[in-house]
């Protein structure tokens, strides 16, 4: 962590013009879900019978949906949708494939053999299919999806951890705290966990816009947030039957989802190239 | 290698049916009676310890039965059978479009590394993987199909020979391909650069070779490893993909088919579908695993 506030990694990330806008971005989604009772004109769940579909103007500046919803509303409280289910898939694959990967790294072993295994049995099958199929045998739902999609996507965390892991372990410091008589907990906690931070920052960030399309997509199909909530994978399933003359219902929603992903891979980007220069370059 | 993972991923799809609840009570629907939903549970053998059931499903399975659909009065592997070749016609043809574009582009950009398109190039491919591609598809629908005229915005018009096969092809295919192209351009281009500052790449500009034949020959070959690793991970994502671009452009394909059969519950269906899914994906990457060693002789399979 100490890494992460040095005054030498902060210069760098802010000489990057791409990251810097990416945070920007990332800090306005994330203001607009806090403050969305405040800065939103309408009640996101009030209809408007007398201004059903009306394209955007100056009284509905995004336009309205087919119940005569107020779009600019519903998009802006849709943030919070995006953001707790995004940390929400984030935060359940950190811990679930975590944990496994430091688990494989320090046992070793027919233990490790078992976990990778279970990897590769995983990433045989496509996220997104095994999600959907999962969701839906579950009866769909914003919860029941966060689950899936993190049930379904925790292999990457669990390789990040035990590379990490396993190449830590052989250096001379901790050689030297088993010397002195450090318990293998301790070692673990104190001495090999703190170090595997910053691969674990720049992968947080990048997972992000990765579990907000596929929520969004599954919401999209149907299992995920289900009317009258506004998330905005259903705000474009809601427009897409609507297309030959009302494009905005779908337009908008999409752009929201675009800003958001893009600032936060953006920033990963940015993170990347600070916190771990030896990390392969994905993009 | 391939055994335990196929058996991974056979459990997997057959604990798909017991997650979504009691499967007898899923084919009659609530309202039947205890001596009804006993007597079909013996006959289907769903009296029976949980490792017995998963060995007659595969022995079946195996055997090609992939049980009856719930909801439509035909036979799974049928159903399954006549969705497959318009999904494999949209991942073929994004992934050879991916290949087409994506290795020259990113060829380029690593000849002029950091220069405008090298920078802009990375913008846009950083722009795409942001990219919801269900709206993707909507947006390309809007304009090409509807403001311009140009294309018909859904269904399959026919074999992709005809030209109303390829017309209606255009949009999905692109749908599914412009995000990997742009990842795929990225990565030749730093697989490119890994590879061209290597001494014998020198040796061969300063022998005179063509720049042509350095950079395809020499530096290809050689930048070509990580990015068909890549190829085989980026798979399933494709298939993953092909589910909402066929939804989105109502494309009569085995993706459109399993979001029908989840929303309908006829989890037979879906079962069917994740496992032909599963199956294709391990058998592209056996297809890597011998590129590769195409690609570079010193690589071999015992």
């Amino acid at each position: 962590m100490k890494q992460f506030f040095s005054s030498r990694a902060v210069r760098r990330f802010t000489r990057n013009r791409l990251a810097l806008v990416g945070l920007f971005f990332v800090a306005a989604v994330g203001l607009t879900a806090l403050l969305a009772d405040v800065i939103a004109p309408y009640n996101p769940l009030a209809m408007d019978f007398d201004a059903l579909l009306s394209p955007p103007s100056a009284t509905h500046p995004m336009g309205t949906d087919v119940l005569g919803r107020d779009l600019l509303s519903r998009v802006l409280y849709g943030s919070r949708y995006a953001l707790l289910i995004g940390m929400g898939v984030v935060v359940l694959q950190m811990v679930l494939g975590g944990i496994l990967g430091l688990v494989a790294g320090f046992a070793g072993g027919v233990v490790d053999g078992l976990i990778m295994r279970a990897v590769d049995i995983v990433w045989s099958i496509p996220g997104l299919v095994l999600a959907l199929a999962l969701a839906g045998a579950l009866g769909g739902g914003i919860g029941v999806m966060i689950i899936a999609i993190a049930v379904t996507g925790w292999g990457q965390f669990t390789r990040l951890l035990r590379g990490q892991v396993l190449s830590l372990r052989e250096l001379d410091y901790v050689t030297a705290a088993y010397a002195l008589g450090a318990s293998r907990t301790r070692i673990l906690f104190r001495h090999v966990l703190p170090n595997t931070l910053g691969p674990v920052v720049v992968y947080t960030t990048l997972e992000m816009p990765a579990a907000i399309l596929s929520s969004a997509a599954l919401s999209f199909l149907g299992v995920g947030a289900q009317p009258p909530i506004p998330e905005w994978g259903a705000l474009i399933a809601d427009g897409r039957g609507l297309i030959s003359f009302a494009w905005w219902v779908s337009t908008f929603p999409g752009l929201a989802i675009m800003i958001t992903a893009l600032g936060f891979n953006f920033v990963g980007d940015g993170l990347r190239d600070v916190l771990d220069p030896r990390f392969e370059r994905r993009i | 290698m391939l055994v335990p993972t196929l058996i991974g991923v056979t459990a997997i799809v057959f604990s798909l049916m017991h997650v979504s609840g009691d499967p007898i009570r899923l084919l009659f629907g609530p309202n039947v009676s205890e001596e009804k939903v006993l007597e079909k549970r013996a006959e289907l053998g769903l009296d029976k310890p949980i490792h017995v059931q998963y060995w007659n499903w595969l022995t079946r399975v195996v055997q090609g039965d992939l049980g009856l659909s719930i909801h439509v009065q035909d036979r799974v592997a049928t159903l399954i059978l006549a969705r497959i070749g318009p999904t494999l016609e949209l991942t073929i043809l994004a992934l050879i479009l991916t290949v087409v574009i994506a290795i020259p582009i990113g060829i380029i950009s690593a000849m002029r590394p950091y220069t405008i398109v090298d920078n802009v190039s990375r913008f846009v491919a950083l722009f795409w993987v942001s990219m919801p591609y269900f709206w993707l598809g909507i947006m390309l629908m809007m304009v090409f199909g509807l403001r311009l005229r140009l294309l018909p915005i859904s269904g399959r018009g026919g074999p992709l020979w005809t030209v109303d096969g390829l017309r209606s092809a255009l949009l999905p295919v692109l749908t599914l391909g412009l995000p990997p192209i742009a990842l795929f351009t990225r990565l030749t281009r730093s697989a490119m650069l890994e590879v061209i500052n290597e001494e014998y790449i020198r040796t061969a500009r300063s022998k005179g070779v063509h720049e042509v034949i350095v950079v395809v020959r020499h530096a290809l070959r050689n930048a070509l490893i990580p990015v068909v690793t890549l190829l085989g991970l980026r798979l399933p994502w494709l298939f993953g993909g092909a589910v909402i671009t066929e939804t989105v452009f109502a494309w009569p394909g085995m993706g459109r088919l399993l979001v029908n059969a989840v929303m309908e519950r006829d989890y037979p269906v879906v079962q069917g579908i994740v496992l032909v899914i599963a199956l294709l994906t391990v058998l592209a990457n056996l297809v890597v695993d011998f590129a590769y060693t195409l690609i570079d002789p010193r690589i071999r399979y015992g």
